[in-house]
């Protein structure tokens, strides 16, 4: 299994999450909006293009927009070994939370 | 859809400009995405700000790390810097050299710049300078900087202003002005006391004018307080600098309203009119306040028009010529008067050889001279510096080999070592600065110019200096960097020394290395020749004695007798004189003829001394015998005049004696007829009353008793005390004297300032001339260093051989001894022929003699055998085995 960096988590649970409109501007407001603090353009690119390399996602173009100037988007979508690593790194992190005694 | 504010264009485009192709449209939509939004919640300036924000940091890591065309470009340059940035840590002794080397040469070089820049902005700030002439007249074979007036020194106020009305009249004329500054030779060099209210201030360089509003036309002054219209509105006004109103006023007087204040000048009230900034440095004349007044007191002024737009000074000047008889009756007759001419206001400051010109001027010659040491030491930077790197790059071979490999072109190895030379050079321009602070001030006052930190300053200057470090960079490193990038792989990997050396003989590096010893070589005995001459000058027997002999100013004859009998009361004072006091500048000559004689002479210079004057200065004077018995005057010539009328009868001078010469033959009395008449009593030996500059010229010495005319005081002093005897005399001048300031000087001295000029320049000279030897050895330092290193294992071999620690210290001499004797003799002729023409501008003159040069070579030759063996011992006294073993 590749590993996966905090960063590229979080945005890959993002992805999932927006379903089919993800791309980088929805990205870093999706992750604004659910994380609390702001992230720039270029890091949210910088992260998909790593997360595309490992081949936890792919993506298509499509959707232009005018506030765009008419460019079109680069929509990402979660593969199947995305999701997968994604539920793998779940399950693990669940049987260690379930060594941990209860202490309440 | 409707218009919408755009992010900035410049940071679109940029982006654009380095982002990769296949990944503009996504960035781009997003970051206008982004652009919409934020401009709708956050305002227009926040969106444009953030955009650019993002821009940049889409420039940064991310682009770095992997997309196109950023990654093809600048990754090589962020490698070429480190390894300079490496080779410069590394070599820290190259570096220092070169550092140091280029520091040195370029702030020589920007300071040659700057003087020379001073130099020919002279007069340029003045406005419409190009329509702006001096006018000067021709009189026998002199010419006038100044213009007389009609009635010489008896002229009213309305015939001093005759000629500039005239002037004025003429259509092509806008205006035209005059004036005259104290210290100047017309201007009897005045000092007198101010009072101010109840406090007295000793005052020179005054500007006297009575056109002042035209000289504000001319030459506008900003003032500073008051203002042009009211500052000469009504004579007697003075208007200020701002120097002297802070020495009369305090620093506090720009809180002051000084306006009107009333000042006494001998017994005359004058009002302040206006305070003006200090006038520029460069300029032909100077000032420390103006005094507008009624009457020049001179004979004559400078005078100054400035011609309107369409006007052509040859057609005005001819038109002038012409009608010149309106104002001085009886011009055009007289054949001593050769008309008047002028000069563009520009060139004043190169035009040598007139009379009474106000600022000395530059000497052309000696600006060029510095211009090309200052190229001297450009070449010399250049030249040390590929010299140093074509040594120390035989070391890099082997990094510049790989880099081959590894697919590196020419043009990238070139880029590299290009960009690795100008790094080092750019680097020193902090280096270069602050020397130039700390030097440029002294460099100023040696030569006399308002140079400064403030020059220094200028964006300008700046600017100047970084492109010259620059250019330096690039142009001393192309050599190596196009040779190495030239070079096939098998030269790179293969033996260091033998490509290191090329051909034996006739190589890059030895041409270099010849022509800087001839510069060298050449520099270091022109210094050498301007110093024998200055000695020379110094030292020559002049004729009569200058030591312990001051002089000061004196008003007239009455104050001069009482002084005599003052001073002759003090046991130090040996004797008094009056007028004749030596080291003066050339001044207006006269014709003279011996009575009955039909050749006339024109250069004769005519004075009226005192005998005392004669002991004071201890001439050999045998006719002065006849003053001893008693007779009241007597008239002598010197042996110089006495050969050349001698001449005009085909008689020896001796036969002179006891026949009549007449002055100024021209000139028409009732007196005498023609001319004035003079029985020769005697004939004395020459002696140098003028600068050596100039030849003998021929003397007519008026020798009296009882002076009726005194303008000037020689007193001869034995002293230990000087400062006790001065304070003597000044107690027993100031007993006589209220209204004329004292103001001694030593008459050595004065002789000393008539080669002010020459001597500042060998200073310099020698200065730069030090310099540059440093520079070069420093180069040549760091070079044979080099080699020693590169040739260690040859030098182990040749121990092993049996070669001494001599012959192996021989073996590295020899090669630049070769060189320098190759330099020495191209040098000769060079340098010989250059200090000829320096030593022309002398009267008396050292004959420049090869064996100066010979002994300049031997100077070089000795530090160099000095700096060669120390850096080759160091190779030479290594232990074999621990070099030939060590296979690197």
């Amino acid at each position: 299994m590749k590993g996966l960096g905090y960063l590229e988590e979080t945005i890959l649970l993002l992805i999932m999450l927006m379903d089919d409109d993800a791309y980088g501007y929805s990205v870093s407001m999706m992750y604004e909006k659910h994380m609390g603090k702001a992230i720039s353009i270029s890091a949210i690119h910088a992260v998909m293009s790593r997360l595309e390399k490992k081949g936890l996602i792919s993506s298509y173009m499509g959707g232009a927009t005018p506030e765009r100037g008419g460019r079109q988007k680069r929509i990402f979508e979660v593969t199947a070994a995305g999701r997968q690593t994604i539920s793998d790194i779940k399950d693990n992190r669940e049987k260690l939370w379930d060594l941990i005694p209860d202490l309440s | 859809m409707k218009s919408t504010p755009n992010p900035p264009r410049w940071a679109d485009q940029f982006l654009r400009w380095f982002c990769a192709e296949e990944l503009l449209e996504e960035i781009q939509g997003d970051l206008h995405e982004a652009f919409y939004h934020r401009q709708q919640h956050q305002g227009l300036f926040y969106a444009q700000w953030a955009f650019v924000k993002d821009v940049f940091a889409f420039f940064g890591p991310y682009a770095f790390e992997k997309y196109s065309r950023t990654k093809q470009f600048l990754p090589m340059f962020d490698n070429y810097f480190k390894i300079a940035l490496r080779n410069i840590l590394h070599r820290k002794s190259f570096t220092a050299i070169n550092f140091l080397g280029l520091s040195i040469g370029i702030c020589a070089l920007l300071s040659i710049g700057l003087y020379l820049q001073h130099e020919y902005s002279f007069d340029k700030h003045v406005p419409d300078h190009e329509r702006v002439f001096r006018l000067q007249s021709k009189y026998r074979d002199q010419t006038y900087t100044n213009m007389h007036f009609s009635d010489y020194y008896s002229s009213s106020a309305e015939s001093q202003l005759q000629l500039i009305r005239f002037l004025e009249e003429d259509e092509a004329v806008d205006v035209a002005c005059h004036f005259v500054p104290s210290y100047t030779a017309i201007g009897g060099n005045d000092q007198y006391y101010v009072e101010i209210q109840d406090r007295r201030f000793v005052a020179q360089d005054v500007l006297y004018t009575n056109t002042g509003e035209r000289f504000q036309a001319i030459f506008p002054q900003t003032f500073l307080q008051g203002n042009p219209a009211t500052a000469f509105s009504k004579y007697n006004s003075v208007v200020l600098t701002e120097t002297l109103a802070n020495r009369w006023f305090g620093d506090t007087w720009k809180q002051q309203s000084l306006i009107g204040t009333t000042l006494t000048i001998r017994e005359e009230i004058y009002t302040l009119g206006g305070i003006v900034a200090n006038p520029p440095s460069q300029q032909h004349f100077d000032f420390d306040w103006i005094v507008y007044q009624k009457e020049i007191p001179s004979w004559g002024a400078y005078t100054y028009l400035k011609l309107t737009e369409q006007a052509s000074f040859p057609d005005f000047l001819g038109r002038l010529n012409q009608q010149i008889d309106q104002v001085y009756p009886g011009y055009s007759e007289d054949v001593l008067r050769k008309g008047i001419e002028g000069v563009p206001l520009t060139e004043i400051h190169f035009t040598e050889g007139n009379l009474y010109e106000i600022k000395a001027v530059a000497n052309p010659s000696y600006l060029s001279t510095f211009g090309w040491i200052g190229v001297i030491i450009l070449l010399i930077i250049w030249i040390n510096y590929t010299n140093l790197s074509i040594a120390m790059y035989t070391d890099r071979q082997k990094e510049l080999g790989i880099r081959k490999v590894m697919g590196a072109r020419p043009l990238d190895i070139s880029l590299q070592l290009v960009a690795e030379a100008s790094l080092l050079a750019v680097l020193s321009f902090p280096f270069c600065y602050i020397l130039l602070h700390l030097t440029l001030p002294y460099f100023g006052e040696i030569l006399d110019t308002g140079l400064g930190r403030a020059n220094l300053n200028h964006p300008l200057t700046l600017l100047s200096l970084f492109s010259l470090l620059l250019l330096t960079g690039i142009i001393s490193s192309l050599y190596p960097a196009v040779t190495y990038g030239r070079k096939s792989l098998v030269h790179l990997m293969g033996d260091k020394i033998k490509s290191a050396f090329g051909y034996k003989y006739l190589n890059f590096r030895n041409v270099l290395l010849t022509s800087q010893f001839v510069m060298v070589v050449g520099l270091l005995s022109v210094s050498l020749f301007i110093y024998q001459q200055m000695q020379f000058i110094l030292n020559k027997d002049l004729g009569y004695e200058k030591e312990g002999v001051i002089y000061f100013g004196v008003d007239g004859a009455e104050k001069y007798q009482a002084l005599r009998q003052k001073l002759a009361q003090i046991p130090e004072v040996n004797s008094i004189g009056a007028n004749g006091v030596p080291g003066e500048q050339m001044y207006n000559q006269l014709t003279y003829k011996l009575k009955d004689a039909e050749a006339t002479l024109s250069d004769g210079t005519q004075q009226y001394l005192d005998w005392g004057s004669i002991q004071t200065l201890g001439i050999d004077c045998p006719p002065c015998q006849a003053l001893a018995e008693g007779k009241e005057r007597i008239f002598v010539i010197n042996r110089t005049a006495a050969e050349k009328l001698a001449k005009t009868r085909g008689v020896s001078p001796e036969e002179l004696v006891g026949t009549t010469l007449v002055t100024e033959p021209e000139w028409e009395n009732e007196e005498h007829g023609f001319g004035t008449p003079h029985l020769i009593d005697g004939i004395i030996d020459d002696y140098k009353y003028f600068s050596l500059k100039h030849p003998n010229q021929s003397l007519l010495l008026d020798i009296v008793q009882q002076p009726q005319w005194v303008y000037e005081v020689l007193v001869k002093v034995q002293t230990d005390d000087w400062r006790q005897s001065m304070y003597k005399i000044e107690q027993a001048y100031g007993e006589i004297e209220t209204v004329r300031p004292f103001d001694p000087g030593f008459l050595s001295e004065r002789l000393e300032k008539l080669y002010q000029n020459e001597r500042t320049s060998g200073q310099l000279m020698g200065g730069l001339t030090l310099t540059v030897v440093i520079l070069a050895f420093m180069g040549l330092a760091g070079m044979v260093s080099y080699l020693a290193f590169g040739r260690q294992r040859e030098i182990g071999i040749r121990k092993v051989l049996g070669a001494s620690v001599g012959q192996i210290l021989f073996l590295f001499n020899k090669e630049f001894m070769l060189l320098l004797g190759i330099a020495t003799l191209i040098t000769l002729p060079i340098a010989l022929v250059v200090s000829q023409n320096w030593l022309n501008n002398f009267a008396y003159s050292i004959d420049p003699k090869p064996w100066v040069v010979l002994l300049a070579s031997g100077i070089i030759l000795l530090l160099l055998i000095i700096l060669v063996s120390l850096q080759a011992f160091k190779a030479a006294i290594k232990r074999p085995v621990d070099v030939i073993k060590n296979v690197n």
